[in-house]
């Protein structure tokens, strides 16, 4: 008597791999769109060496530090920071008097700096970062 | 007499659509990858009404190690204001973005040049930034 013996080798049914491959371009195509694309927009006046303090009648000082806020030497919360700078940007109406000049110390988390500087700008004023420039000073 | 017509099949092979669909995906992966910075790792910092740029002609990412990229291709700070400003040419206002993407714990020492730098090429930023989340 002949016994059949059953085949173990199964093709897999060429009709499925179209389904196969697509939910691989579904999976691609989500894992690509996850990358945040929003924000926000910052105008900054173009880099100059020296600011123009001559031509600037009085322009608001605010330095950061780690997780503070000093406004013109005075040390301030955040939600008092809101309204002092609204005030003293209320009545300013030319735009050289809506600058705003913010200097970070250098811990100062990029969070915090977008923080405080979207404040600035929802009050109107026009941010200026103050950076310390490097001079090589030759000593004779 | 009577002549029978002939049918015509006309079915699409189902064989090729594997196919199809395998170089539809390596497509798709090549076109992803033409300006990544995928490979990046940063968090965004928290924000509130963000919109979306509506050109992108550069892309600059501060990455968590504080390294600077442009394009997805790590740039020393002190060159990328002149890299930027070849990449944005002469293009009109408008035409000229440049998205940030800087790490939320980056400091000022590591982000500052790099903004400096933007402002110096004369780009314009759009900091890319997370939907902050009303905690109540």
């Amino acid at each position: 008597m002949k016994l059949n013996r059953t085949k173990l080798l199964v093709e897999p049914p060429a009709s499925a791999t179209s389904d196969i491959a697509f939910i691989l371009i579904v999976f691609f195509l989500v894992c690509a769109s996850v990358e945040p694309d929003k924000g926000r927009a910052q105008v900054l006046p173009r880099a100059e060496p020296e600011p123009q303090k001559d031509k600037q009648s009085q322009t608001i000082d605010v330095e950061l530090t780690r997780n503070a806020v000093i406004l013109n030497g005075n040390p301030l919360p955040p939600q008092i920071f809101r309204k002092s700078i609204e005030l003293k940007l209320a009545d300013k109406t030319r735009d050289e008097d809506k600058i705003v000049a913010v200097k970070s110390r250098k811990e100062v988390p990029y969070s915090h700096w977008m923080a405080v500087t979207g404040i600035i700008e929802d009050s109107g004023g026009i941010i200026t970062m103050q950076l310390e420039e490097e001079q090589t000073v030759q000593v004779k | 007499m009577i002549v029978r017509r002939k049918k015509l099949d006309a079915s699409v092979p189902a064989m090729a659509m594997g196919d199809i669909a395998f170089l539809l995906l390596i497509f798709f992966v090549i076109l992803a990858r033409a300006r990544d910075d995928s490979h990046l790792q940063w968090k965004p910092a928290a924000g509130q009404e963000l919109t979306r740029p509506t050109t992108m002609n550069a892309s600059v990412v501060v990455d968590k190690y504080n390294v600077t990229h442009l394009n997805g291709r790590e740039i020393p700070v002190g060159t990328l204001a002149e890299e930027l400003k070849v990449l944005l040419g002469e293009n009109p206002a408008g035409r000229r973005t440049v998205m940030l993407k800087v790490h939320h714990e980056a400091t000022a020492v590591y982000f500052e040049p790099v903004i400096e730098a933007v402002s110096e090429a004369g780009g314009e930023l759009h900091h890319i930034l997370e939907e902050e989340k009303n905690q109540q």
